[in-house]
């Protein structure tokens, strides 16, 4: 029988199905009869699926950023070939 | 016709071809920002990064021996580089081994009912936001790799350069110091449910 603090340190394994099946079943025991670490397991899944859900959306890159890294890598380029020194962008 | 490699392109830009270089940047400059900017919260902040990686790894492709993946090997700069910024701007944390260690839970409100898009307002959002900007670095990078880049523990731990069981643990108290925030939240402004006082 796992003890809560057993539990609690196995909460993110469990979410994350990283477990073996035998303690999977030892933590779905203790969760039902033990509802603070129900609710310790539940807000901690809805805290990740909050996080996710706000970042969903793919992050775009701003205007100019790509022309900006080039510029970046052609100054370097021409230092490393022992050109004229770069002025910092 | 088959897509060129990341290690074709890899042994091309070892051997000077720019070409080669460039399309290795058009395939990770997206991603490499990306991460940047989830785990700095900062575009300006993330530019600097994205420009300070392919700086590195344009100095460095020569000297890049392969043993991990290019993606891999980029990731890791990315994370390093976005660190040490992360460092700069933090004031000092506690330890990061011994935060929030529990022998039992406390009784915590329930404000899980419904789904999590109900839930996000603007508000939440930005306790959220405040939340993880509060993680000390170590464990934002964990965080961010592990349940916003949905990157395996293996992965992380190889860009990290960390174990597996570090990459865990981390990851484990970096979202139960997100989710004891939310809780605060909620407790100030919802109307929980209390499971251990037995709502009827």
């Amino acid at each position: 029988m796992l003890t809560c603090k057993e539990v609690l340190e196995s909460l993110s394994d469990y979410l994350d199905a990283d477990m073996k099946e035998d303690l999977i079943g030892e933590m779905k025991r203790h969760f039902g009869s033990c509802e603070d670490c129900r609710a310790e397991f539940d807000t901690l899944t809805m805290t990740i699926k909050l996080y996710k859900h706000e970042h969903s959306a793919p992050v775009v890159m701003p205007v100019g950023c790509h022309d900006r890294l080039v510029k970046v890598l052609e100054l370097e380029k021409l230092r490393s070939k022992g050109g004229p020194p770069p002025k910092m962008v | 016709m088959p897509a060129v490699t990341d290690e074709e392109l890899v042994r091309k830009s070892k051997e000077d071809d720019e070409r080669a270089f460039g399309e290795l940047v058009s395939r990770y400059e997206s991603k490499v920002y990306s991460l940047a900017l989830r785990m700095l919260r900062n575009p300006e902040d993330a530019e600097d990064v994205l420009q300070d990686t392919f700086l590195r790894a344009y100095r460095g492709i020569k000297s890049f021996q392969g043993a991990s993946t290019f993606s891999t090997w980029i990731y890791r700069i990315t994370a390093n580089s976005a660190l040490m910024r992360l460092r700069k701007k933090q004031l000092p944390t506690v330890s990061i081994e011994n935060a929030d260690e529990r022998e039992a839970p406390v009784n915590i409100a329930d404000w899980t009912p419904g789904p999590a898009e109900q839930l996000l307002n603007k508000e939440l959002q930005h306790e959220m936001d405040e939340a993880i900007e509060a993680l000390p670095p170590e464990f934002r990078q964990v965080f961010v790799l592990r349940d916003v880049e949905e990157m395996s523990n293996a992965e992380v731990a190889d860009i990290l350069d960390l174990s597996v069981a570090a990459v865990k643990s981390r990851l484990h108290r970096a979202r139960i110091k997100v989710r004891n925030r939310l809780a605060g939240y909620f407790s100030d402004n919802a109307k929980p449910k209390h499971r251990a006082m037995g709502a009827h």
